[in-house]
Order: C-alpha cells, then structure tokens, then sequence
C-alpha cells in the first residue's frame, strides 16, 4: 500500500462509539466488529480526507508509540477493515479531489 | 356464527389469530395456551395456507423493512405486515398453523419497532426481579432455568426485553428451548435486575462487562437477521441504550442452587 496515495474510505455501515470504542457491523456478514480504542480512532479517521500517511501522523500525535510502530499496525489493521469490505481505499494524488 | 380467534400476547403485544381452520386452531390454542389473552388485539395476524412446500435448499430466515411495510421469512413461511394497518398476513408452508419461528420473527420485528429486543437467552425472576441468562446454544439457559425450584421461569430460551416508564422489563416468551413446554407455563413479566451472559465451569466467577462489551455479547444473541441495514442500526441503537441502562456481566457457573445467592453478590 503506497501511505501517501492511499485514502481508506469507510464503508456505509451501521456503527457505534461506546466508551472509547467502536462497533462496527458487517451487514453483508450479519456479524458484528468490535474495535478497541486505537481501532476505532482509525475507524473514525478513515472519512476519505485523510491519506494513511496522515492517518499514522494523527495516531503518532495521539498515542505513545514509535511511529514506525504506529505505520505497520495502521496499515496492517486499514488492510483488515479493506479485506472484510468495511472500508474501501481509493488512490489518489495528494491534492486531486474525491 | 363468527370465527373464534385466539388471542395470543406476548410482551404486551395482542395479536389476534384469524383465518385458521379448526384444526389449526386448536393447534394455536394448544401450542400457545399459557399466552392466551382476553384483551383487544393490538395487532391482527390473518394466516392463509397458501405457501407451496418447495423442495430446496432452505434459506437463511430474512426481515426486510420499507417504511410501514415489512416481509419476514422463515422457511416454509412467509409473511407480508402493515404496521400502520397493524396487520400481518401469514402464508403458512406445511407444518404448524402459526409457525412458531415466524411468529418468533415477527414478535422480534415488532419488539424492535418499540426500542426492545427479543433475546437468545433464559431468565429466573427472584425476589420481584429478573435475571436474565444469556449466551449461544450449550452456554447454560436452560441448566439455569432448572436451578429456579420456586422462582418463577420466563423461559429457558427466548426472552423479550422492553423499555417501559419503569426501566426495562423482562417478559415471558411462548417460544421455549430444550426445557420444552414446562419452561414456558407463565406469561409474566418482572423488572431487569442484570444480564448474565454465560460460560460453563465448575466455580461461580463473574466480571463486570463495559458496554461495548455488552453490545458485542448480546448482537449475535438477538433473534433477527442481522442482514438488513436499517434493522441493524434500530438494534445498534436499542442495545447501545440497554447497555447503559442495565448491568451486565460474564457469569461462569457451576449448575448448583447457590447460584442465587452468588448473584446477590453481584456488583
């Protein structure tokens, strides 16, 4: 996945934010996904305005962790939510609109 | 002279059973007796035999939602409702005159139309309060309900929650699980005191649950297909608000009467 040319767009789902955390249904699937604090900030930043890149710049900015870190478990978990169809990822130059 | 239809209630919900030849109303009145009612139907069932049986693979059971109108299916039957009208036509495939999963499904649509759930669970009403158990098949519900001696049973399988003036309530369901008819003998209901979801062990344990752990236990526990955006945003709703509302724990237990007095201990 190219970071910077990668904008993770969440699917038209049925979800909710409790406590710090997320669920998120795949009604396709008719099953439900629970996401823990970080994955549910990640949830909420894939809005189609973000790249990954700047997706890992706001959780670096957020928690205490290495940013290499950060990268690999973001890109990992965006991947995950791609493969499941709750997010889809357009590609796009930074810049160019929707 | 005009048809007799029985009256069925359930979590304050009269449906008035209509269209049934008299065999299959002694059927209804058999199957459902203890949920019989005298009280003004508040919403008319008209069952019609006209779904042919079609051998096949048999689908998944289905809810789909357009405005005042919805379709329910649970093989072999279908029906079409009206919920402005407050009717529901049943097309009865072979077997029971009122399909007791159908009905099962639309007691379920409608309890989520009045922000409640019907649940995969069992529940012991003790001192004025009821317990609710909850969990997939094998967790425990009916092993519970069997521990009651006295305490009332709401089922051992199928529970109605509902939000009312007084907080929640736990109501009786007809629609019993492996405890058979005798774990559906009353038609009560009983203020929530908690809700328990299940594990099988050989020592009582328990572990308050967050909310979201709540909401995540309980969805797959909810008897609806969750295959229909707008019923599964009502239910993200109804459970996010019961969540709130209600304690709830993971209870591991061993199939022992002190049960109840371990519950007592519950924080």
């Amino acid at each position: 996945m190219d970071s910077t040319e990668s904008f993770p767009v969440r699917k038209s789902v049925p979800w909710r934010t409790l406590d710090t955390e997320a669920l998120v249904v795949d009604v396709k699937g008719g099953l439900l996904y629970p996401l823990n604090s970080v994955g549910a900030r990640i949830w909420d930043l894939c809005d189609g305005a973000r790249s990954v890149d700047e997706i890992v710049g706001v959780l670096a900015a957020e928690f205490a962790a290495a940013e290499t870190t950060i990268r690999s478990d973001a890109i990992e978990f965006i991947e995950r939510l791609a493969d499941a169809k709750l997010v889809s990822i357009e590609r796009r130059r930074r810049g160019e609109s929707r | 002279m005009a048809e007799r239809t029985p009256r069925i209630e359930v979590a304050g919900f009269v449906f008035g059973v209509a269209g049934l030849a008299a065999e299959g109303r002694a059927w209804v009145e058999g199957r459902y007796r203890p949920f019989l009612s005298r009280r003004a139907p508040t919403f008319g069932v008209h069952v019609r035999a006209s779904e042919r049986y079609r051998p096949g693979r048999t689908p998944r059971p289905s809810v789909t939602w357009n405005d005042g109108c919805f379709a329910l299916a649970s093989h072999p039957s279908r029906a079409d409702g009206d919920l402005t009208r407050r009717r529901v036509a049943f097309r009865a495939g072979p077997g029971p005159a009122l399909n007791p999963d159908l009905f099962r499904l639309l007691c379920s649509f409608l309890l989520m139309q009045k922000g409640g759930v019907l649940l995969h669970a069992s529940a012991v009403v003790d001192r004025g309060r009821a317990w609710v158990f909850s969990g997939p098949s094998g967790s425990g519900k009916t092993t519970i309900a069997g521990l009651a001696d006295d305490r009332p049973v709401l089922n051992d399988e199928t529970i109605a929650l509902r939000p009312s003036a007084r907080g929640w309530e736990a109501c009786a369901t007809p629609f019993y699980g492996s405890g058979g008819p005798a774990m559906a003998r009353v038609n009560e209901r009983a203020p929530l005191r908690g809700l328990c979801f299940l594990r099988k062990a050989d020592r009582f344990a328990h572990r308050r649950l967050s909310p979201s752990e709540t909401v995540s236990r309980a969805f797959p526990e909810v008897m609806l297909p969750k295959r229909d955006a707008r019923v599964t945003e009502r239910l993200l709703t109804t459970l996010a608000r019961l969540a709130a509302d209600v304690p709830a724990w993971e209870l591991a237990f061993a199939p022992d009467t002190a049960i109840w007095s371990y519950l007592d201990g519950l924080d």
